[in-house]
């Protein structure tokens, strides 16, 4: 909506996804990103829930640091469809005129956002790693305009830039924020925050689309974005820098001893990941063993360990967004031209059929 | 069946980007077709395959370097498009999500529109009681320039009770003649929109749902949308489609009407349409391909220049910023490193550290790493270095900070 009382809008929405009566953790991450952001501007995190016997689980957002609930609770929410669920969220953006609104930006949370914002005549920035409260500076033909405290939504832009996207004129300034990006706040059942019901108004445009089928199939647990150290395999693998053909299953299992040592010795998450090339290689000798669950980047993982060690990855724009935010990263590659080295703290140009040992021996040692 | 696939031109090298205030300069960089918006090819000429149709693709941006994209398409490895649309404007440029999706389905609206209206007449022609002559003569005409499925009217020698052609003959009663040219009316109305699940130059997923709002809009009635589908059959005949998606972990089968919008999934895999399905294909289908794209500008769509590329657009990228290389970067074999704590130390009149064990000390001028590597204070980066410095228990364990 676009609008010359801008100031009118108040709050930082998040919507809540859940499964299983319970918050999912990117959910939980984003409404400590609201707090940052709400803090700063003396507003609320508002959280809204949608679904169908909801019960205790509408006060779950103010345990992780909500200061307000509105959630609707009804027969046909019970699965997620798209047509629906905008009309609600939509309803209760026009009545209550919040001034962010934060989705996940997973399948869900995209889908949703899509449609709220352009039904809401708003912006969407989608993907984002960071969000700051800034001011923003239009150069128009008109002269210089300044939009003090805009939500300064962050993400990576090309190679090794970020960009910041803002969204001067419209309110509410609608983003999506990746998983693994913001910490969320230990749970607290002492918080305390008031909890609103919202009856929904549907049409039957909203039935346009009818459920056949819906349920969750759980995946594999990696536990990829939680991991304090992820040792990254690629198509490195598939030879040595002789040439020599090798059986991939051999780095795959170093790679796993060396998560396993590290376990041992520091007593901290360590998980095997991988590139998309290496996954979509479908090798043999790893079925079942990569799985795309394990994907780094941006059609897999995002993630932000201590230590990331890529063993063989070329380091494709597409593999280094989900990974260039690591604390320490480590890269082995025996092409010194490879884009890895650009973003690596430690660079070791050289075979990882010799490096992986020396890791292993390493810490095995003492 | 209007069968429209989306597709955006995207750098070909993500790395070499203009950017110009952070507005992508699409007219100076190679173009390519964003590799997601294969699948949507491929789902869009599944449709045709097994159900027929137009298959006809629409782009936005630069016609100079998007025209040799959909004109290659025609020949695509797939049976290819049978007509391409490119709404190129200079007011378009600097679009975000909500603009693009504007712009988009207008001229979606545009293409659906241009094909509906001559039914539309043909259909108030019968109703005026027009005669066989004339209704041939238009339908010809509608025919040559690909306007008019097989199922109202077709040369071709194996389809023989086209709805036109029967009623000429004295085959069909007026009666009947305008109930099938009314049921085709609405097949053409219930058009289905194919698009891909993402861009390779930020866009993630916004487009398609966004499309479906934008129409829906324009239409005065919702338009669904369907994203992350990996399988799916379509019902023209009764305007309903079954889909099969994943968001996330939740798996969804869907029954929608259409008309309505998909983004295809990169694990879609198309299949094999089925023999019994060809004859009807074949009716939807249209005289030939138009091999050459069609350019249309803002005013050609009707398209409010208050709500097309830069202006229209509710968000605004900032300037970017370069977060650059890590500040120390170590190579194995190559960065020299002080091997112990450094004091403090003069040499030709300047002073130098403190250093630490492991700091980087590359950028120290020449004479003076010499010195430092002769004292053997200085010595190259090993690999155990790394090993100790990057697993140092300190290190690992160090918590994140909120
Ligand atoms: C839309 C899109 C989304 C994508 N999403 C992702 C994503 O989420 N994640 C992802 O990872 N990729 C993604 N990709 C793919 C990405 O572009 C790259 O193709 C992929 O990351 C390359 O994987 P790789 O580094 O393992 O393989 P390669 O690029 O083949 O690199 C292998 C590397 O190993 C090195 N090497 C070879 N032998 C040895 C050896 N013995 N010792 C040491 N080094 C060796 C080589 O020098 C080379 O640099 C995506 C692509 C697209 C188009």
């Amino acid at each position: 909506m676009s609008s010359n009382d801008l100031g009118d809008y108040r709050d930082v929405w998040v919507y809540c996804e859940h499964v299983d009566g319970e918050l999912i953790r990117p959910t939980r991450e984003i409404i400590a990103a609201a707090r940052s952001v709400a803090d700063l501007l003396s507003m609320r995190v508002v959280a809204i829930v949608l679904g169908y016997n909801l019960g205790d689980l509408v006060k779950e957002p103010v345990y992780y640091g909500a200061d307000k609930v509105i959630y609707c609770d009804d027969h046909r929410l019970k699965d997620y469809l798209t047509l629906p669920y905008t009309s609600i969220v939509s309803d209760m953006v026009i009545k209550e005129r919040p001034w962010a609104l934060l989705f996940v930006a997973n399948e869900m949370g995209r889908d949703l956002a899509s449609r709220v914002a352009y039904r809401t005549l708003t912006g969407l920035a989608a993907d984002l790693i960071d969000l700051k409260v800034e001011d923003f500076v239009a150069y128009t033909p008109q002269g210089k305009v300044t939009y003090p405290n805009l939500l300064a939504q962050i993400r990576p832009d090309f190679g090794t830039r970020i960009a910041k996207i803002f969204t001067p004129r419209h309110r509410p300034q609608i983003s999506s924020v990746r998983p693994g990006n913001f910490k969320e706040l230990p749970r607290d059942e002492r918080r305390n925050g008031e909890v609103v019901r919202w009856e929904p108004r549907f049409s039957d445009d909203d039935f346009k689309v009818e459920v056949l089928e819906s349920r969750y199939e759980r995946r594999k647990e990696t536990g990829l974005e939680d991991a304090k150290v992820i040792v990254s395999l690629g198509l490195g693998i598939l030879r040595d820098s002789k040439g020599t053909v090798r059986n991939p299953r051999e780095a795959y299992e170093m790679a796993q001893e060396l998560v396993k040592l590290i376990r041992e010795r520091f007593g901290v998450k360590a998980e095997v990941g991988a590139s998309r090339a290496l996954i979509y290689a479908e090798l043999k000798e790893l079925e079942g063993l990569v799985t795309k669950e394990m994907q780094v980047g941006q059609t897999g993982k995002t993630v932000a360990p201590d230590v990331y060690i890529a063993l063989g990855i070329s380091g494709a724009l597409q593999h280094k967004v989900g990974m260039n935010r690591s604390k320490k990263i480590v890269a082995v590659n025996s092409d010194p031209n490879a884009p890895i080295f650009e973003i690596a703290h430690y660079c070791v140009v050289g075979d990882l059929y010799e490096v992986l040992p020396k890791f292993i021996e390493a810490l095995r040692g003492e | 069946m209007l069968i429209i696939t989306l597709f955006k031109g995207v750098p070909a090298r993500t790395t070499r980007v203009v950017t110009i205030g952070g507005v992508l300069k699409r007219e100076e960089m190679d173009i390519v077709m964003n590799p997601h918006d294969f699948k949507a090819l491929e789902a869009a000429d599944y449709i045709k395959r097994s159900v027929g149709g137009k298959l006809i693709a629409l782009t936005m941006g630069p016609d100079v370097k998007l025209s040799p994209i959909v004109n290659s398409l025609f020949d695509a490895p797939i049976e290819g498009i049978d007509e391409g649309y490119v709404l190129s404007d200079r007011r378009m440029a600097g679009a975000d999500t909500w603009a693009t999706a504007y712009t988009v389905a207008k001229g979606i609206r545009k293409v659906v529109d241009v094909h509906v209206r001559p039914v539309e007449t043909l259909i108030s022609m019968v109703e005026g009681g027009a005669g066989t002559d004339e209704l041939i003569g238009y339908c010809r005409e509608l025919y040559n320039s690909n306007m008019l499925p097989n199922a109202i009217y077709s040369e071709l020698p194996t389809i023989r009770n086209s709805t036109v052609t029967a009623f000429a003959k004295g085959e069909l009663t007026r009666e009947e003649t305008l109930r099938r040219l009314r049921s085709s009316l609405e097949e053409l109305r219930r058009f289905v929109v194919v698009a891909g699940i993402k861009t390779t130059d930020g866009e993630t997923g916004s487009t398609g749902p966004q499309v479906a709002e934008a129409l829906s809009e324009m239409n005065g009635g919702t338009i669904p949308s369907l994203t992350y589908v990996r399988d799916f059959d379509i019902h023209p005949e009764d305007g309903t489609i079954i889909v099969e998606r994943k968001l996330g972990d939740l798996f969804q089968r869907l029954r929608s009407r259409l008309p309505c919008v998909l983004t295809i999934s990169p694990e879609y895999r198309s299949r094999v349409p089925s023999v019994r399905s060809r004859k009807a294909a074949l009716l939807r289908n249209y005289r030939c391909k138009v091999r050459r794209a069609t350019i249309w500008n803002a005013g050609d769509i009707d398209a409010d220049p208050s709500k097309i590329g830069l202006a229209g657009s509710p968000t605004i990228v900032g300037p970017g910023v370069d977060v650059g290389a890590p500040q120390v970067r170590k190579l194995v074999g190559v960065t020299k490193v002080c091997l112990r704590r450094v004091e403090r130390f003069s040499l030709d009149g300047k002073t130098y550290g403190p250093f630490e064990r492991g700091t980087k000390v590359d950028d120290l001028p020449h004479e003076v790493i010499e010195y430092l590597e002769e004292r053997g204070d200085v010595g190259t980066f090993t690999l155990e270095m790394l090993i100790e410095e990057v697993f140092g228990v300190k290190r690992v364990v160090v918590e994140r900070s909120g």
